[in-house]
């Protein structure tokens, strides 16, 4: 049976500057099942990275609440703190983002097992090799990421965000430095552990063709969201 | 695996130009500490090993003489003033001395020493006493004379090596034109004895023809009231007590003015070098706040980057401190001798004494600092949000 | 990892490595023996050299140089063997090479010796061909030393070189050639007078080692 691994209940996010008010978003509610791939899209502005951001437990709201595995983060209006925020992440998401952000003075594997320097989770071990030979990156192991490409790079980020067996794997613009050959093949591999590995996929994105792979498309105008 | 200090190590690699720069302002400033504090100590411990070296504490001397040999060498040998012998022996009958010896310093003047001539230097002494007050003399050839009016001569190493003497030669004694047979060559020890010639007290006093002595070097008993006996000494005529208590003292009071002034240096530049470091380690976070934010998101606490920055700071302080140490040692004979160039006395014998300890005591104080200056870089690092670091770019 | 880190500390490593050599000075050679230098070479080498613009100094000793068998060289061609704890196979021989302009005009090097009441040091200045320019005695002690010392003295050797010693022996102090023509100004200090010929052979069959003949004429 579906069950629902991220639940937003009418999370909203105001954000000030200087005088102005700016509501990013506008109470947003929705849920998302476990093994499901999400894609949210939407014109800058829209507030998709915003909620993305907040179901990502990369910020606090406003407003709203969160349910992650049936657990309340936000409860109300409770701020979370750095420390309790990051306890929460590591326990439940992966990140990937448009600037693969991986480490210049660290080997490929290096960069897959940073995470693993600050946080284990019980079992994690001897994930390193088996996650990248199965990205297709065993090959390039002690490699600088200044000697690979940016799909490469890519995978790794990948690799890295999957190291913690995640339970959500957050994707924000994935492929937007990527030419189309190498997006599509990242898109090929999102939806390979996707299905083949029942993991949630949350991701922002601008391409539509990525976003079809996922097979729910929620659409983001004026801070709300509506599915498609 | 990975461990957090790898991580900390390997960024340092990342502008490798900028890392090696605050590196060598480390390094100087340690060098600059451990070589101050070396030298502190080094000199008090070269000024007791030259007073040590002496034999006497106490010296008495006519008044208007001065201190060392040396200075009379380059002052010439007019202009001594002389005292009687027979004070000796009553200054033997005080309680407190448990030794005397009679020494009469003569310089002579050389013309054949370079293209105008130099001062030769004689110390008479008088075999019965002045041996006894140095027990450490060893001799690289022969002996002491025995003869207190034999035409012969004990020399310092310096002195037999620049005349090429060996026992059984010959010397002559300039202007007066008296040969003196060679019966010892002494070990180096380190002090102004070695470019000292020593005949018998006697013999000198007959080649100068005078039958007084300038000094008379004093032994005092091991547990006697040092200050006592100076006071009576005070009191004698025409005379002037040099204690080498005394001696040292004013030596040290001297350097002393320098010594703040080149601590102050030394701090100045651990200073300069410290906010390097800030300087350094502030614009790799600055550079790195989005890297940052990725590494909070992979479950770093704010403790984790924390310390990650700061250890950073550790690893530079560190090896900065430790080379600039090991340059110190390294080093340490061509500081010794800059730094005598530029002071006043300088005792023989190593000036700059680097031990164990006190290299420590250095890294130490770096690391400290060091670990200081790094609070606040590692304090911003912590707190960095990694939605903001990573919303940076736009 | 491991294999990295090592990388990593082997570039750091090479890069102060680098720099440092960058600070790091010609050390003083800390020789064991005594030498014999110039007492102030600026005013000494520019009087030996009146045209001289400035000089270079280099060390040599005879075990850096060959060792044993170079002694053993050195000792036949000078015909006295090296006695005593101060002439040793280490000495330092101090070579001063004058220059006028860019160009080398010259050579000044002294050697010690055991003379009779005290150490003797004799130095030549030397032309590129190893003609004897200027004959000096920087130090001797000896009541007669001002005779020996007397520049008249000296200039009996100007114009001799190593051919015109190198048959005169030191220990009978009987030679051939030239040398038979010097007179000595001081016949009660025949002793130093002879270890001044001696230091002079010496000082040009040394020169003959480390420069004339070491190839082909530049040390």
């Amino acid at each position: 049976m579906a069950e629902i691994v991220l639940e937003a209940r009418g999370l909203t996010r105001v954000y000030h500057r200087g005088s102005e008010e700016i509501r990013a978003l506008a109470g947003v509610s929705l849920s998302i099942n476990r093994g499901e791939f999400v894609s949210f899209m939407g014109p800058s502005g829209s507030g998709k990275t915003t909620l993305v951001n907040l179901l990502g437990c990369l910020d606090n709201p406003t407003d709203g609440d969160l349910v992650l595995a049936g657990r309340s983060i936000f409860d109300g209006c409770k701020m979370l703190g750095e420390r309790e925020l990051t306890r929460v992440r590591r326990e439940v998401f992966g990140y990937i983002f448009q600037n693969f952000y991986l480490i210049p003075t660290l080997t490929v594997r290096e960069n897959v097992a940073l995470p693993l320097a600050f946080y284990r989770k019980p079992g994690a071990d001897a994930e390193v090799e088996r996650i990248l030979n199965m990205l297709g990156m065993g090959h390039r192991m002690e490699h600088l990421p200044g000697q690979i490409s940016g799909g490469e790079m890519q995978r790794v980020a990948i690799a890295r965000a999957l190291v913690n067996r995640p339970e959500i794997l957050l994707a924000d613009e994935p492929t937007g430095n990527l030419d189309s050959k190498r997006s599509k093949e990242i898109g090929e591999i999102l939806q390979d552990l996707n299905r083949s590995a029942g993991l949630t996929i949350v991701m922002v994105s601008h391409n539509p063709e990525l976003a079809r792979l996922g097979g729910r498309i929620v659409e983001m105008r004026d801070g709300q969201a509506y599915e498609v | 695996m990975i461990s957090k200090n790898q991580i900390a190590f390997k960024n340092l690699f990342r502008k490798k130009a900028r890392t090696l720069l605050t590196l060598v302002g480390i390094m100087l400033s340690s060098w600059v500490l451990v070589s101050l504090l070396g030298f502190n100590r080094g000199y008090e411990n070269a000024l007791n090993h030259d007073i040590e070296n002496m034999g006497y504490q106490l010296m008495v001397m006519a008044k208007g003489c001065p201190y060392e040999a040396a200075t009379m060498m380059l002052q010439g040998g007019t202009g001594l003033r002389y005292i009687e012998q027979s004070m000796a022996d009553s200054i033997m009958k005080e309680p407190e001395v448990a030794k005397v010896t009679p020494i009469l310093m003569q310089a002579f003047f050389d013309p054949n020493k370079g293209t105008s001539g130099g001062i030769a230097g004689y110390f008479g002494v008088d075999p019965a006493t002045f041996p006894a007050m140095k027990p450490f003399f060893r001799f690289r050839q022969g002996g002491w004379f025995r003869d207190p009016s034999a035409a012969e001569a004990v020399m310092g190493y310096e002195a037999a090596e620049l005349e090429q003497r060996e026992v059984g030669d010959m010397i002559l004694v300039p202007e007066k034109n008296v040969q003196l047979k060679v019966v010892g060559i002494m070990e180096r020890t380190g002090s102004q004895d070695d470019g000292t010639i020593f005949v018998p007290l006697k013999t000198l006093q007959k080649i100068s023809g005078i039958d007084k002595i300038t000094t008379i070097g004093i032994k005092v008993n091991k547990d006697a009231d040092t200050a006592e006996l100076e006071n009576k000494l005070y009191k004698l005529q025409d005379v002037q007590v040099v204690s080498f208590s005394q001696v040292k003292q004013t030596i040290m009071k001297l350097i002393s003015t320098a010594r703040v002034m080149v601590l102050s240096i030394a701090v100045i530049a651990i200073i300069i070098a410290m906010v390097g470091v800030i300087n350094t380690i502030l614009m790799s976070v600055l550079e790195r706040m989005q890297e940052i934010g990725i590494l909070k998101t992979m479950g770093a606490m704010p403790w984790d980057i924390f310390r990650l920055v700061w250890t950073e700071t550790l690893i530079l302080c560190a090896c900065g401190g430790i080379a600039g140490i090991g340059l110190a040692v390294t080093f340490a004979r061509a500081t010794d001798v800059l730094v005598r160039r530029i002071l006043p006395y300088a005792p023989s014998g190593g000036l700059v004494a680097i031990d164990a300890r006190l290299a420590l005591l250095t890294l130490a104080i770096i690391v400290t600092v060091g670990l200081l200056s790094g609070l606040y870089p590692a304090w911003k690092a912590g707190r960095v949000r990694p939605l903001e670091s990573i919303r940076r770019e736009g | 990892m491991e294999n990295s880190i090592r990388m990593n500390i082997q570039r750091m490593t090479n890069l102060i490595f680098q720099s440092l050599l960058l600070f790091l000075s010609t050390a003083m050679p800390a020789f064991a023996a005594v030498g014999c230098d110039l007492n102030d070479p600026d005013r000494d080498v520019a009087r030996l050299f009146p045209d001289s613009s400035g000089y270079r100094t280099f060390y040599a000793s005879i075990d850096k140089r060959g060792g044993e068998p170079l002694l053993r060289k050195v000792e036949k061609r000078l015909g006295d063997k090296f006695h005593g704890i101060y002439e040793t196979i280490d000495v330092p021989y101090t070579v001063y090479e004058v220059y006028s302009g860019k160009k080398k005009v010259g050579y000044i090097h002294g050697v010690n010796q055991k003379g009779q009441f005290g150490g003797i040091q004799v130095f030549v200045a030397l032309d590129l061909e190893g003609q004897i320019k200027s004959f000096y005695i920087q130090k001797m002690t000896s009541q007669w030393a001002n005779k020996l010392r007397d520049p008249k003295f000296g200039r009996q050797f100007m114009g001799l070189t190593l051919k015109d010693i190198e048959k005169y022996d030191p220990v009978t102090g009987k030679g051939p050639g030239r040398v038979a023509d010097l007179k000595n100004p001081a016949p009660e200090a025949e002793t130093d007078f002879r270890a001044a010929l001696r230091a002079l052979k010496k000082n040009l069959v040394l020169m003959d080692e480390f420069v004339f003949s070491a190839k082909g004429g530049n040390p």
